[in-house]
């Protein structure tokens, strides 16, 4: 019997918003090299903002401007919420030394441009920073509704809009960082590991 | 409550923010004033942002005499919006006559401010025109998963992100326009005609 869909979610709804990501390795069995997530929140318990996060050694204890470890953000108690209860939980960011000691970094601007169909970016600018992620070669969009048991931080429902992308970068100060997209398993299938996730909202089961 | 299969077989329509005021004077009279405002993230045409403001709907004309106006970013989207989701819904905006006299204006500017835990407001600047839509009084964020029998086209599956606003305004050079809002029942549930929705998906069934 195909299951029936209940119309109101019960749960408290967390956030909501944007929250690409690109995920590179030098190769496709090796460790991560450099991790990068975006968020573009409008609802949450702290308000709206955005956040570029960068690890250029998530492995390495420290933060920007020693390494390429940062957060340039306009809400810093969203931000550290973010990080408290859902990037620290992310399977590619759990433990990661650069995590804990990336540096918060006020933003001075940030804008979006081209299409998710073609090529895509978000940069980011904060005092001597520059820096912007790039998605292109995206496929077809699709829309994933997952419970605790998928979700990446395994405690909540997810709802999202999802473009894989085949290419993608990361460049800090005109530099571009190391690594390539790759594959990981993720909602059950082979999916790369550079996406666009739109119209996100995460709840807490009722 | 999500199924059980993280991704949706269904193909995309449109996804972004569609928040909406829809005013009368008494809850038996016509209306009174419309605006909605879509956040576009993909659309087939494109994405950008466009907002659909009738100052009059019940009058067949528009500018220089009523703001019967869409201000937009992306005309081809504007359009496609105008043509294939709204002209598609049985409503007040496909069924008012203002609807077939609609303007299309480029914006100059379009941001948000304020908080979705309290007063949260558009604003959509063109040459001539500053609109700001308004809602206070809002309730407790619900994630909704609609099936087609919920939805005005009967055909798609939608997530989104309902706020309901029980006071809400449209303001168009600084003119507050007539009217307040009134219930509205959506998908058995009781709410009104204003509304933030957040982070939709609409999606047509496979």
């Amino acid at each position: 019997m195909a299951e029936q869909r209940v119309t109101v979610n019960p749960g408290v709804v967390d956030w909501s918003g944007e929250n690409p990501g690109i995920y590179l390795r030098e190769t496709d069995d090796g460790p991560w090299v450099t991790l990068g997530v975006f968020f573009r929140v409008v609802m949450s318990p702290y308000g709206s903002g955005h956040a570029m996060l960068v690890l250029d050694e998530p492995d390495t204890g420290k933060g920007w401007p020693d390494v390429r470890n940062f957060i340039v953000n306009d809400n810093d108690e969203l931000t550290r919420y973010l990080i408290r209860d859902y990037v620290s939980g992310f399977p590619s960011f759990r433990q990661k030394p650069g995590l804990e000691a990336m540096s918060y970094i006020p933003l001075d601007s940030v804008a979006c441009a081209g299409d998710p169909q073609a090529e895509y970016t978000e940069t980011v600018t904060a005092r001597d920073l520059s820096a912007r992620m790039t998605w292109s070669d995206t496929m077809e969009p699709m829309a994933v509704e997952v419970t605790p048991e998928t979700s990446a931080t395994g405690r909540h429902d997810m709802y999202s809009l999802f473009f894989e992308a085949k290419q993608a970068k990361i460049e800090v100060n005109g530099d571009r960082l190391s690594g390539n997209v790759s594959t990981r398993q993720f909602f059950g299938k082979t999916m790369s590991t550079a996406f666009l996730a739109f119209s996100e909202t995460w709840v807490q089961p009722a | 409550m999500p199924l059980s299969t993280p991704v949706n077989s269904g193909k995309i329509w449109w996804s972004g923010d569609n928040p909406g005021i829809l005013l009368k004077e008494n809850e038996e009279g016509p209306w009174s004033a419309l605006a909605l405002f879509f956040r576009i993230v993909f659309t087939p045409a494109g994405r950008g942002n466009a907002l659909f403001l009738y100052e009059n709907p019940n009058a067949e004309e528009s500018l220089p005499n009523v703001h019967n106006v869409v201000l937009h970013d992306n005309e081809k989207m504007a359009h496609w919006l105008a043509d294939n989701f709204i002209g598609a819904l049985p409503g007040p905006f496909s069924e008012s006559p203002a609807f077939k006299e609609l303007q299309y204006i480029p914006l100059t500017e379009c941001y948000t401010s304020g908080d979705t835990s309290s007063r949260y407001k558009q604003t959509v600047k063109a040459e001539g025109i500053e609109v700001d839509l308004i809602w206070d009084q809002l309730g407790t964020p619900t994630a909704l998963e609609l099936s087609p029998e919920h939805v005005g086209t009967r055909s798609h599956n939608l997530f989104n992100l309902l706020i309901e606003s029980r006071d809400a305004s449209i303001v168009v050079n600084g003119r507050k326009l007539p009217g307040h809002v009134v219930p509205r029942r959506q998908a058995d549930i009781e709410t009104t005609t204003g509304f933030v929705y957040f982070s939709e998906i609409w999606i047509a069934p496979q």
